[in-house]
């Protein structure tokens, strides 16, 4: 994270990428959630100025598309994959046991903000079904024996993975 | 480099490309797909380098990053070239073996070649293992060819060439011409004429005309468009330039999944080039044509692959869709004539353009031409990307290529075209079932013996045996699946990926998941099914798109086939297949060898029993998580119906043998 | 345009193509239901109640919504069919079962023939129909409020779910929401307008009230959306005869006349600084113009005498006089406050049983039947008090008899009251418009001490002004009653009528005239001419007297340094010569 730009410079660079094209909204609104790890109200709000959006759009497609949080997320992402593939290697169990074994619920980020958990639908890799990507590294041919493994590995990194 | 301003130059770079291979080198190429990056290639691919380094082999070996081969079960994959050795679940240890025997010596390493288990042998060749000999690879030619970041590579394979081509031997109303007669269909799933779309969109009085390229894969377990952009980027590209010359565009996009991190950064470097050669831009290839693609990507909806939704999200917009009476090849994107098609179908095109109509229709069927890929996954042996030519049947994609259901599970069903397309094909059916059928006309007399799995993979064969291409996912399901927890979970994927917008949809799915989720809770009512019945019906009638107008297929088809389950759920309230949580209670059975593995994972110590002693799951603490189920090798521990766990573990305690008195027991014998 | 045939419900009917098949339906009076329909935004289709069956030329059918499916040649609609009925059953049920038995959900099931909706019905008051949302975005442009979330989750909400600035507070979400639940609320921080009526906002368009003249509605700028926003101009769209234009501006005509009658009126005293009376600090307090207000048919409560509280009043005191022959306001008798004192007491007695107290200095009853309406006044029972209303004060909570007390002194019975009562009707004076002298100079006419335009002589012109051609009519000249301003109207009608009718005006033969040759420009005459008829010419840089208006009466010519005035007739020689006429 470039945290070193102050907020309205950042975002209004991310806009200048795009030219600020109505277009590049949803674009727009990924590079903020990937520099700020969620979607900060101020940045909505300098999107909307700049962009010519109403606020009313940009707080609709921000709620619209999963691929936005209007919260702060954990260090860690944590995401499940839930697709057709994956649900049938019994993904379900997965899921389960990550929930109370994290202590968070699903699409819910820890009261420690360390772990954020979400479901994905369909990674697209099938093949290593059920599939669970842990800051953007896969881990796959899970069972639920090995989420213990897995806790472990998130538990004990001290800072996010980059990939 | 320098813009390419004429078809000649572009023959001249291609020569040139050619002339440069040395065919003494040696290319290992290295599956990079994200189903190969996901099992670790990364390290595979550093060790080569490394090892590539440490010989000094530099310029003589070349390591090439490709797109998907396909064979996504086996990764990580890599091909040597040029004797076409192929070798599978390679591991960075493996890479000396690798250079020091075959590169060096010309010698097969045997132990990373392909095992075929019906024969037992090992297979060399690519072309020679059952997963690929039954193949016709046209869209996917290239991926695990090419590295798909290099646009010479794709020209040297001959790519651009079809471009070349329509632009200056090829009136617009040609390449519609060519493209009808080619018949080729949109290979999203609806199966729509792509000429006839063409030439709408091209009559179509209003300007400026856009072409959007569908990349918004958002069916779960299917990942043919992304293998393909991810591999092959330029197909599309030089696919969606001829289009736009054919339709008079001048301005295109890709919608692609944000999910498909790599397939963006592929597809942008693929525009990037073709723009810095002059193959997009104000004047491509000297004919004064002018063409440009922009990347959009999706913000994760998978309604946004509707088309109206697709062209809401890119105007920046919720992904909501609008009624299609009038269509979209007339008032499509900012209310202008769009031609939508996707990634698979503007792959085919640069196909149809080089080798002509007439070379494209002699492939497939009557009604559906060329070939189709599909994406094979669930329980099924070989799970990867397959292309088939179009006629070919179910039961030989499935058995043939995709090597059947592992372990000594029975096929139940496959599922098709994605969780709203859903359509289930079985291969056993119930006797009665099939008497009902009989009588209902739903199927002839005598058609019964033959196998929905026989069906030959055509557009309107599908359609008329109640089931649908679809975009090409192909889910496959063993006896292990619950069908009533299979119509619940695509429901229940539908209602987080509604919209909201119609009625229908937003609240017809609540209810059916709500009834659903009732039965495999076991407090289903008989009068249930009707009621599922009703609202798929009203759903079917009256959803604003396809998302809700398809979404009771799942539900319905399910029913059809598997009422049987349903019953079961309702009725005695057991999920014969074991997954419905609430049903199932978990057991140890007297085959219990007492390794008690199962009470390492168990985790809330409900599993208890000693080594070398037979385990015993106490009811009160199960939480029916499967984790024994899962870890146990011996078969041991059953799914039964609740009530009867206690019992089952009753007996198991009155039979067990330790397993030496078992041995001995089986000596004597 | 060109038309299509189509038949709905097998009734054939021509219309537009391209228009949408419940247009075709509403032509022919055939009702299709409708959730999310609002003929002023685009149709939206998402309730999907408007389902009907559409069977086209080859005969494919399909079930389409009404409200967006275009009309096309030959096809044929069908809106009751079971298919039809059943899905729009089952849907209607569907939405029952999350939102809470509202009319407007039961109503259409009463219907559709649904007794008992099969899963009952919940708690949402919303039913996402998005009209509020569109009439936002499309109508009144402010896009102030949108869909969040998606699926079963969406809802609707300002961002971030807080009071937006992008809101003008327009209602217009409020007025369209079919359940209610969106309401207009006073927010802390800002100002929304309540009209009267309404208890809402404002409606930008009404007519100023009951018996305007014109008598035709307008639209305020203030609180007009499209004055705001640029947008909705909805007005414009409904009205048959096309009589509304956003684009009018404002501008001054010029008309030339040779003749003006000013019946410019009068404006109410504001008894607010007499904090003795409470009025505006004490409820129930009332002029006696909003008095009126209430008994007219078309007021606030539709004619009824009812009190802040809605109930009927138990007594009412008329205080005569408040501002009127007061030395402290105004010295003059406001002349007609009397009489109406007395119909209010009649109109109060008519329509309640409330007790009515009169306080009055002296009952100036002098007109034709005007004392006889006071008899009639004394038999139905109103108390008459001699005596100025001294002060109004709440009366506590104890007092049973009324909200409030009138102290006055009772000088015929020498006797000191309190008046319990509910209401008060202050019968406020009659003052002249705060402008008047702003207008009189206009005209070159003269204001008196009270404000009110001075007539030419008091008996014998009292239509005309010292201003030729000027005249007077109405309150404007003096505190009159409506037979006294009729009168004067007529004569000043008259008046005006006769100058017209001749086409030319007769002079005296006596004006005065400047000498351009010697006149130096020094427009010193220009004000000092009390009739304003000396004007400047700017090419000649010389002064020039207007014969029409001139009366001769010589200001000018004493004043003018130049000696370049002279009165014709009484030039300085002309009167010389008279005085030795007269001497010799």
């Amino acid at each position: 994270m470039s945290q070193n730009t102050p907020m309205p410079e950042r975002v209004d660079e991310i806009i200048a990428s795009y030219q600020a094209r109505t277009t590049a909204l949803i674009m727009v609104l990924q590079e903020v959630q990937q520099e700020y790890s969620y979607l900060p109200p101020e940045a909505l709000q300098r999107i909307s100025e700049r962009m010519d959006l109403a606020m009313s759009q940009i707080y609709g497609v921000a709620t619209f598309y999963k691929a936005f949080s209007l919260e702060p997320r954990g260090k860690h992402l944590v995401s499940v994959c839930t697709g057709t593939a994956c649900h049938v290697r019994n993904s379900q169990s997965i899921l389960e046991r990550l929930e109370r074994d994290l202590h968070v619920e699903r699409g819910h980020t820890s009261t420690d903000r360390e772990v954020t958990l979400e479901t994905v639908n369909c990674v697209g890799a099938c093949a290593l079904g059920p599939v669970v990507l842990i800051d953007g590294k896969h881990y796959g041919h899970l069972t639920v024996g090995a989420v213990e493994k897995l806790v472990e590995v998130i538990r004990q990194c001290p800072c996010s993975v980059e990939h | 480099m320098r813009p390419i301003v004429s078809p000649k130059e572009l023959n001249d770079l291609r020569d040139r490309l050619r002339a440069a291979h040395d065919p003494n080198h040696t290319w290992v190429q290295l599956c990079a797909g994200t189903g190969c990056l996901a099992c670790n290639c990364e390290p595979v691919a550093a060790a080569f380098r490394q090892k590539i380094h440490d010989e000094g082999l530099e310029g003589v070996v070349h390591l090439k990053l490709t797109g998907c081969h396909g064979f996504c079960e086996r990764g990580p994959l890599a091909v040597i070239q040029p004797q076409g050795i192929f070798y599978q679940r390679i591991s960075p240890d493996d890479i000396e073996a690798i250079i020091d025997q075959t590169i060096k010596h010309g010698k097969v390493v045997t132990k990373l070649l392909y095992r075929d288990p019906a024969s037992k042998t090992r297979i060399e060749k690519a072309e020679d293992i059952p997963f690929y000999k039954k193949q016709v690879r046209l869209v996917l030619r290239s991926n695990g060819h090419i590295d798909p970041t290099s646009i010479e590579d794709y020209i040297a394979f001959g790519g651009y060439s079809a471009l070349a081509k329509a632009l200056t031997t090829m009136e617009p109303e040609r390449i519609i011409d060519e493209i009808k007669r080619s018949r080729l269909r949109g290979r999203g799933g609806g199966g729509f004429p792509t000429g006839a779309k063409w030439e709408t969109c091209r009559n179509a009085k209003e300007e400026p005309k856009y072409v959007i390229c569908n990349a918004d894969e958002g069916d779960p377990g299917a990942f043919m468009d992304r293998s393909v952009l991810e591999g092959n980027p330029h197909s599309v590209i030089e696919g969606m330039i001829i289009g736009a010359y054919a339709i008079g565009s001048h301005e295109g996009y890709v919608y692609v999944r944000h999910e498909y991190p790599l397939a963006v950064k592929h597809l942008t470097i693929a525009l990037d080039q073709a723009r810095e050669l002059g193959l997009l831009g104000p004047n491509i290839l000297g004919s004064g044509f002018a063409f440009d693609i922009g990347v959009s990507r999706g913000g994760g909806a998978f309604v946004c692959g509707e088309s109206t939704a697709l062209m809401a999200s890119l105007e920046g917009k919720v992904g909501e869709p609008r009624a299609k009476y009038v269509h979209t090849v007339e008032h499509g994107l900012w209310d202008k004539p769009s031609n939508l098609n996707n990634v698979e179908t503007w792959a085919n095109v640069p196909l149809v353009i080089e080798h002509g109509a007439d070379w494209f229709a002699s492939i497939g069927t009557e009604g559906s031409k060329g070939t189709k890929v599909f994406a094979l996954t669930g329980k099924i042996c070989n799970t990867g990307l397959v292309e088939v030519p179009m006629g070919i049947t179910l039961r030989e994609i499935l058995h043939d290529i995709g090597g059947g259901v592992p372990g000594k599970k029975k096929f139940k069903a496959v599922q098709t075209g994605g969780p709203s397309g859903g359509t289930l094909i079985v291969e056993t059916r119930d006797a009665k079932i099939m008497r009902s059928m009989e009588d209902a006309g739903e199927i002839s007399p005598g058609d019964a013996v033959t196998s929905l799995l026989d069906l030959p993979v055509d557009f309107d064969e599908l359609t008329q045996a109640g089931s649908m291409m679809g975009s090409g996912g192909m889910i496959v399901m063993d006896q292990d699946s619950c069908m009533v927890d299979v119509a619940r979970y695509f429901i229940h994927f539908l209602i987080e990926e509604s919209c909201g917008k119609c009625l229908p949809c937003r609240e017809g799915l609540r209810k059916l998941h709500e009834i659903l989720e009732r039965i495999t809770k076991g407090q289903g009512a008989p009068e249930d099914i009707l009621t599922l019945q009703e609202i798929s019906e009203t759903l079917i009638d009256t959803s604003l798109c396809q998302l809700g107008g398809s979404a009771p297929n799942p539900v319905l088809s399910t029913l059809r086939y598997f009422r049987d389950e349903y019953d079961a759920h309702i009725r005695d309230k057991r999920c014969p297949a074991g997954v419905c949580r609430e049903l199932v209670g978990y057991a140890i059975t007297e085959d219990c060898v007492g390794d008690a593995k199962c009470a390492k994972v168990c985790p809330t110590g409900a599993i208890t029993g000693g080594p070398r002693n037979l385990q015993v799951i106490d009811q009160s603490k199960c939480i029916q998580c499967d984790a024994c189920y899962q870890v146990c090798t011996f078969n041991a521990i059953v799914r039964v119906k609740r009530d009867r766990a206690a019992d089952v573990q009753t007996t198991a305690r009155q039979t067990w043998k330790p397993v030496k008195e078992r041995t001995q027991a089986e000596a004597r014998a | 345009m060109p038309k299509v045939n189509m038949t709905v419900d097998g009734r054939p009917i021509t219309v537009d193509e391209g228009s949408y098949v419940l247009q075709a339906a509403e032509a022919l009076g055939i009702e299709i239901p409708t959730l999310c329909f609002f003929k002023y935004v685009k149709p939206y289709a998402a309730c999907r109640i408007c389902v009907v069956e559409a069977k086209n030329k080859r005969g494919r059918t399909r079930i389409v919504t009404a409200c967006n499916y275009p009309a096309s040649e030959g096809i044929e609609i069908l809106t009751r069919t079971p298919r039809v009925m059943a899905a729009r059953k089952l849907n209607l049920e569907m939405l029952m079962s999350r939102c809470a038995p509202m009319p407007v959900l039961t109503d259409l099931a009463r219907k559709l023939g649904i007794d008992q909706p099969r899963w009952g019905t919940g708690t949402d008051m919303c039913i996402l129909c998005g009209l509020c949302v569109r009439v936002c975005d499309e109508i009144v442009g402010a896009q102030a409020i949108g869909f969040a979330s998606r699926g079963i989750e969406r809802f609707v909400t300002t961002p971030f779910e807080v009071d937006s600035d992008a809101c003008i507070l327009c209602g217009a979400c409020a007025a369209l929401c079919p359940t209610g639940h969106i309401r207009m609320e006073e927010a802390s921080d800002r100002e929304v307008v309540h009209s009267e009526i309404t208890l809402g906002p404002n409606a930008a368009i009404s007519v100023p009230f009951r018996q305007a003249v014109p008598n035709a509605p307008r639209i305020d700028p203030e609180f007009c959306v499209h004055f705001r926003t640029g947008g909705c101009k909805v007005c414009a769209s409904v009205c048959p005869k096309e009589c509304i234009s956003h684009d009018d501006v404002e501008r001054f005509e010029e008309v030339e006349v040779g003749t003006v009658v000013l019946a410019t009126g009068y404006q109410d005293f504001d008894p607010t600084p007499f904090k003795q009376y409470g009025y505006g600090r004490l409820p129930n307090v009332i002029t006696s113009m909003e008095f009126e207000r209430m008994n007219n048919a078309a007021g606030s409560t539709g004619g009824k005498i009812l009190l802040e509280n809605g109930k009927e009043p138990r007594a009412i005191a008329i205080l005569h006089c408040i501002g009127s022959r007061d030395e402290n306001a105004h010295p003059y008798c406001s002349r007609v406050c009397c009489m109406y004192a007395l119909k209010f007491a009649h109109l109060v007695k008519e329509k309640t049983s409330a007790e009515v107290y009169q306080l009055y200095i002296d009952l100036r009853a002098f007109g034709k039947g005007y004392e006889e309406f006071f008899h009639r006044i004394l038999e139905e029972g109103v108390n008459v008090i001699r005596g100025k209303g001294a002060e109004v004060v709440s009366a506590g909570r104890d007092c049973q008899e009324g909200s409030l007390i009138v102290r006055c002194e009772d000088t015929l019975a020498a006797k000191f009251r309190e008046i319990p009562v509910d209401m008060v009707v202050l019968c406020t004076a009659l003052e002249a418009n705060r402008d008047a002298k702003d207008v009189a100079r206009r005209f070159g006419i003269s204001v008196g001490a009270d404000g009110w335009f001075i007539e030419r002589h008091p008996k014998l012109g009292p239509v005309s002004t010292t201003t030729d051609g000027i005249f007077l009519a109405g309150v404007c000249q003096s505190p009159k009653d409506i037979p006294d301003t009729v009168a004067q109207g007529s004569g000043a009608a008259a008046h005006a009528m006769s100058l017209m009718i001749r086409g030319e005006v007769e002079m005296d033969g006596a004006y005065a005239v400047i000498d351009d040759e010697v006149c130096s420009g020094c427009r010193l005459c220009n004000d000092l001419c009390p009739y304003s008829a000396i004007g400047f010419d700017e090419t000649k840089k010389t002064s020039s007297v207007n014969p029409a208006l001139c009366k001769a009466c010589g200001t000018c010519a004493a004043g003018c340094p130049s000696g370049a005035i002279r009165a014709l007739h009484f030039a300085d020689d002309q009167i010389y010569a008279e005085i030795e006429g007269i001497l010799s």
